[in-house]
């Protein structure tokens, strides 16, 4: 009875270390898998939001969700996939219904994105000799960010983040067939865009070379 | 087109578009238009990084059973 009872406790105490091993297997696991990709999810709640703050709020919400969930995550799939799909679950439940209607652009709001994101980076090494670039690169963001959203969102998770078409499927809950018809028309419209750009600034767009 | 562009053909179909291409000069120009606009879109969008109380908040994920002081290392800059 006694040596019983003492192996249950025994037992107990051991179960106790094991879970707190687990644990911390899962933390160790978790950040190699899940955290790396942070500053992917930070950029693509920026796209979202079109603000840093939101931003910081929506990453911080998905992971917190994330690592609650991290045991249902199956092993051997995108890690960075998964996240993403938590983040666009969380930001249509959180933001999307006080924000913008898809597809209606406010270009002084993108502005607006710019100079406070370019002012919370303080990364002052390359602020002014890389003004010009930062200028280019406004312009592709605009050209952009002035597609439908269902054009955007497929572009960004495509040529930005390189998902595949099936995973990006998964995120935006639609056939691999739409998605790669909404690239292709996307990708079409962004061209016009860009083209005027493009010839002002180097890119050939003549096709002749 | 979009498959090509994506690397989302199989060998033998992209063998298959590649030939198409070779026959057609309309699809020729489209592709070579439409790898440009991949290309800008990638080099011209700007990542930015997460902030970095950002990064430590996320590593904190998990350290509840008061072991924090273990793994000073992963999140040394929380406040």
């Amino acid at each position: 009875m006694d040596s019983h009872e003492s192996s249950e406790r025994k037992k107990q105490k051991r179960g106790k270390e094991t879970l707190t091993r687990e644990e911390r297997k899962k933390q160790q696991e978790f950040q190699e898998e899940a955290v790396t990709h942070i500053n992917s999810l930070y950029n693509y709640a920026l796209h979202l939001t079109m603000n840093p703050d939101d931003a910081e709020d929506l990453v911080q919400e998905t992971y917190l969700k994330a690592y609650k969930f991290f045991n249902s995550f199956e092993r051997g799939t995108n890690c960075k996939a998964w996240l993403f799909k938590i983040l666009k679950n969380n930001y249509i439940n959180r933001f999307r219904k006080n924000s913008r209607e898809p597809g209606k652009v406010d270009y002084d709001l993108i502005k607006d994105f710019y100079h406070s994101i370019k002012d919370a980076q303080s990364d002052t090494s390359e602020a002014e000799s890389d003004y010009f670039h930062s200028l280019m690169h406004e312009e592709v963001y605009q050209a952009l960010q002035s597609l439908p959203e269902e054009f955007r969102e497929v572009i960004q998770l495509c040529d930005i983040e390189g998902f595949t078409y099936e995973e990006i499927a998964n995120m935006v809950e639609s056939p691999i067939g739409t998605v790669r018809s909404r690239l292709y028309r996307g990708r079409k419209l962004l061209r016009g865009q860009l083209e005027n750009y493009a010839r002002k600034y180097g890119f050939n767009t003549d096709t002749e070379e | 087109m979009s498959c090509a562009l994506d690397g989302e053909l199989t060998a033998k179909e992209e063998q298959e578009f590649l030939q198409h291409l070779s026959e057609c000069m309309a699809c020729a120009e489209e592709f070579i238009e439409a790898k440009k606009t991949k290309m800008i879109i990638r080099e011209k969008i700007v990542r930015f990084n997460a902030p970095q109380s950002l990064v430590d908040s996320v590593l904190k994920l998990g350290v509840t059973t008061g072991r924090q002081a273990e793994e000073p290392l992963l999140y040394n800059q929380f406040s």
